[in-house]
């Protein structure tokens, strides 16, 4: 039995629908990262979850209690916010005693006894007396989730809460969210619109675009077997490169066709129907590889390196193919320049066609069939 | 021609040196012009030491030989001292009354779903249309049928709900950030808590700027307590200057007791004013948004 | 500004929460507010005890007394003196403190300080400073222009005098805004300014009286509010009209028509055009400060 459930949730602000249908099962225990560009429905998502927004449409049940219109405080969740919603006139202490306090339903020990443990799991103890002003941004967030873990909620709702961090820090801080929740094992649904933060962080994770669903899967299977080309172009970065090609037969193999290459294409699930049509290409930077690093009988095409950026780990090269751009990542420190012709080969594992209407129709390895398997825990 | 050679002097003149003489011009002028803005009122405090024949020798702008005895005289036989008393006491009722009324009214606004919200707030506002000189006819009938002619009450009443205060404090609540509010949601925190433990803690800066706007505007009210005020010992220290004015020895005018009296009448204001300035600087930049 | 959703949603606590200030408004504003409106069309006879209605007479009777056209003239007058003399002072003085680097704080209360300074007090100090005979100021200056400068009996003279006190005590609100304004003026506008080797009297009427012009228009607005409805006191302690009607504002004649001659008729009448230049005044401040919005200034 799923631990929160969203069957169609929608929501209207007006005639804009923000939400339109969005179904979802979130496991006991599950660490679910809702990603997606601005304006696609994470946040609002996650708001009708705390009861800060009220659902227009559609049915949400926690614990397997319908839920619509209960108020956000009998729901038990915890949120954490973006610009971490501290009062700045208390000390940390004081902003994590402060809810519940106002619910009244705690006895003074019960409380002191949950700050301690919450400031121990946090390791802030000696930032308690501080107020906000006097914290540093990781610090801040740190009293934030503290304030959260207090109440000891069934559900954890996280609100892009180290987009205010530095690059350093958030780096350090998504390990630290990591293990709270091997620790503390409570539901987390988090939003973000930072891919790498959905794919490190998530047991699985849901991307949304305008308002909809568009996959929900553990993170290797989002970014090697991507529903659609909004998925495959939003996960992975640099974003997987997408080509119109016409997709035909040639005495038994099947090619993609392109003004620039021509491309053998794996026997898998889609292909025998994907013949005769034209479609989109699909291709990961790095699984382009200079002729180099490929046998000698690899099947190779040439193209244009127009701009290079060194990644210090990496080469990053936009480079033109039959008139379309195409990233690929080579190795650091080669020898390439703008306008130099290379030889590169397509990995034949990692190749997937979109339709026209921008559903993946093939992969050119087989899915393994994951359904829902117990969270991961790394 | 012209403006080519003007340029090529404008370019020409940003020497280290032009600057700081620059500066020293611009010191100079600023100094001038704040002796000039305060020279009235240091020639005041000198003649409030002058007895009146001190003050008939037009020339002598040197400390008098009353020392500080026409202060007392002003206080204590000319009751100065009463009507200050009546002055703080009204500032203060209205100092508190509008910032209580006026922070309920801006809770109401900006933190309940309600009908006919705008409306509301249109209401309030449209009271800015309405100084006392408007409606100061009625008013005064008003304040006779009520008994409250003469008393506290009508100097104090008509004054402690403002137009300017709800908008003021509305605007500060406006700014809270939203997940401040979201937050005080989510702990299901109630309306007294969330006014007396959240939004008065973080509004200290906007109610000391209000108040402060609130006080030097109260103590220099003039009219309404002119005509509404007979009784003099019920009076307020503005037109308690005016009684002063009578105050003649051996057919001299005693200027030096009258400016002694006017600045006692100052000084409150003006020491509110030293010393709660930054609030009121900052609560006067958003009354202008 | 953020949008959220608001917490609470008893509309009659919400209510409840607005009583004691919509009780004051109603009451004390809206109620007389009306009242000054249904006065203005009755004449009060027999010191204010009986009354008759009269429709239109009283507006009809003050816009052909020669005394109130005086008076309404004179007002516009007074207000144009305070206002420019106001604004152009504390122009230059507000400017200084934007261009001095150090001691700003100290000198900026220094020159606020008008703020504070009660209406009555600032008339008690210049009426004795400038006595005609024993104001020490009057003194210098007569000696300085060799003029006599009477304005207990000059009708011009003390039309200036008075104007002058209303500005004195209005520098302080003025140069506040001011200053502010000024200080919001993005630093890269003033630098490249400095490094095009624009000179100081040149920015500011060039670069600086432009941007902070949404603050003059609000200054005006409310300079002229003040012109109109807080120098009472001045002319009363001052002058009380005179000499021979040259200080008497709409809002002294308001005074005596109601309270020394009890024409509560009239009185509300004057109150009622009083009313219509506040209003007036405030429309423009509105659609001024709207447009300016629009520009995003």
């Amino acid at each position: 039995m799923s631990h929160i459930q969203l069957d169609d949730l929608r929501k209207r602000f007006g005639d804009v629908e923000a939400v339109r249908g969005i179904d979802l099962e979130i496991e006991k225990g599950e660490f679910l990262v809702l990603v997606g560009p601005s304006g696609c429905g994470k946040s609002t998502t996650l708001r009708m979850l705390a009861g800060l927004e009220d659902i227009s449409e559609g049915e949400l049940r926690i614990a397997d209690e319908r839920v619509n219109g209960v108020a956000p405080k009998n729901r038990n969740v915890a949120m954490v916010f973006q610009n971490y919603a501290l009062y700045p006139h208390m000390t940390a202490a004081e902003n994590m005693k402060f809810g519940m306090k106002s619910a009244g339903d705690y006895g003074d020990d019960e409380i002191e006894r949950r700050l301690d443990r919450a400031a121990d799991i946090l390791d802030i103890p000696e930032l308690m007396e501080r107020k906000p002003g006097e914290l540093s941004g990781g610090e801040r967030q740190r009293v934030a989730i503290g304030r959260a873990l207090v109440r000891e909620p069934e559900v954890f709702l996280l609100d892009e809460p180290l987009s205010n961090l530095d690059a350093k820090l958030r780096v350090q801080m998504r390990a630290e969210l990591l293990k709270l929740h091997q620790e503390l094992q409570t539901t987390t649904v988090y939003v973000t619109h930072d891919q790498t933060e959905a794919m490190t962080l998530g047991d699985r994770v849901a991307v949304l675009d305008a308002g909809q669903l568009q996959q929900v899967a553990e993170p290797q299977e989002l970014y090697d077997f991507p529903a659609n080309r909004f998925v495959a172009e939003f996960i992975g970065n640099p974003a997987m490169n997408l080509v119109p090609v016409d997709v035909v037969e040639d005495g038994g193999e099947v090619r993609a066709e392109h003004e620039g290459f021509s491309v053998g294409l794996p026997d898998q699930a889609g292909l025998d129907d994907a013949v005769g049509q034209s479609a989109h290409f699909g291709i990961r930077p790095e699984d382009v590889s200079l002729a180099g690093n490929l046998p000698a009988d690899a099947p190779t095409h040439e193209i244009t390196v127009s701009v290079t950026e060194p990644l210090g780990e990496s080469l990053l090269m936009h480079c033109d193919v039959g008139g379309d751009e195409i990233q690929v990542k080579a190795e650091p420190r080669a020898e390439i320049r703008p306008g130099d012709d290379i030889e590169v080969g397509f990995d034949e594992e990692r190749l997937h066609l979109f339709d026209q209407s921008g559903d993946a129709v093939y992969h050119s390895t087989s899915a393994t069939p994951k359904t829902s398997e117990a969270p991961l825990t790394e | 021609m012209a403006t080519n050679t003007e340029s090529t002097a404008a370019t020409a003149r940003p020497e280290l040196s032009d600057y700081l003489s620059d500066d020293l011009v611009i010191h100079g002028l600023l100094v001038f012009s704040i002796v000039l803005m305060g020279l009235p009122l240091i020639l005041a405090v000198v003649m409030s030491t002058q007895t009146p024949s001190e003050v008939y020798e037009v020339t002598n702008v040197g400390i008098g030989s009353q020392g500080l005895a026409n202060y007392q005289t002003a206080l204590g036989e000319y009751n100065l001292g009463q009507y200050m008393w009546n002055s703080f006491v009204m500032a203060s009722i209205i100092v508190v009354g509008k910032v209580a009324l006026s922070l309920l009214a801006a809770l109401a606004l900006v933190y309940y779903r309600f009908p006919y919200e705008r409306a509301v707030f249109m209401f309030i506002l449209l009271t800015l249309l309405l100084p006392v000189p408007v409606r100061i006819v009625p008013l005064f009938q008003l304040m006779a049928d009520l008994g409250w002619a003469n008393s506290m009450l009508s100097i104090t009443g008509p004054y402690i709900a403002s137009a300017t205060a709800v908008f003021l404090f509305r605007q500060h609540f406006m700014s809270i950030p939203a997940s401040l509010v979201d937050n005080a949601r989510l702990d299901g925190v109630g309306p007294f808590t969330f006014l007396v433990k959240v939004l008065i803690p973080m509004s200290k800066g906007m109610i000391a700027g209000v108040s402060v706007i609130t006080f030097i505007y109260a103590w220099n009210q003039y009219l309404w307590p002119l005509v509404v005020i007979s009784a003099q010992e019920k009076q307020v220290v503005q037109v308690g200057i005016r009684y002063l004015q009578g105050a003649s020895q051996s057919g001299l005018t005693q200027w030096g007791l009258i400016m002694a009296g006017a600045v006692l009448a100052l000084i409150p204001p003006l020491l509110v004013l030293v010393v709660l300035h930054r609030p009121l600087l900052k609560t006067f930049a958003i009354q202008q948004k | 500004m953020t949008e959220f959703t608001k917490p609470f949603d008893s509309s009659w606590q919400a209510y409840l929460l607005l009583v004691p200030t919509f009780a004051v408004l109603i009451a004390f504003l809206y109620y007389p507010a009306v009242e000054t409106f249904r006065l203005s069309l009755y004449q009060t006879l027999l010191l204010g005890t009986q009354k008759a209605f009269v429709g239109l007479e009283n507006f009809k009777i003050l816009a052909t007394s020669p005394e109130y056209q005086r008076s309404f003239v004179i007002s516009f007058a007074f207000a144009a003196f305070v206002v420019v003399g106001t604004l152009v002072v504390s122009l230059f003085v507000s400017y200084l403190l934007f261009e001095v680097s150090r001691g700003t704080s100290s000198y900026l209360v220094a020159a606020i300080w008008p703020y504070a300074l009660p209406t009555a007090v600032a008339a008690t100090v210049l009426m004795f400073l400038m006595h005609p005979t024993l104001g020490v100021i009057t003194h210098y200056l007569e000696a300085l222009t060799g003029i006599e400068l009477d304005w207990f009996t000059s009708g011009p003279l003390a039309f200036v005098v008075v104007g002058l006190v209303a500005i004195w005590k209005q520098l302080g609100y003025n140069i506040i805004f001011l200053v502010a304004a000024l200080n919001n003026i993005p630093e890269t506008l003033t630098e490249s300014a400095k490094l095009d080797g624009v000179g100081r009297l040149k920015m500011l009427y060039k670069v600086y009286v432009p941007l902070i012009s949404p603050t003059m228009v609000f200054l005006v607005v409310m300079d002229t509010i003040y012109a109109f409805f807080q120098t009472f006191p001045m002319v009363d302690l001052m002058t009380s009209g005179g000499p021979s009607g040259a200080t008497n504002l709409l809002i002294y004649k308001l005074y005596r028509d109601a309270f020394e001659f009890n024409s509560l008729g009239k009185a509300s009448a004057e109150s009622i055009i009083l009313f219509v230049i506040v209003a007036i005044l405030m429309y423009v401040q509105l659609r001024v400060s709207e447009s300016y919005t629009h520009y995003g200034a």
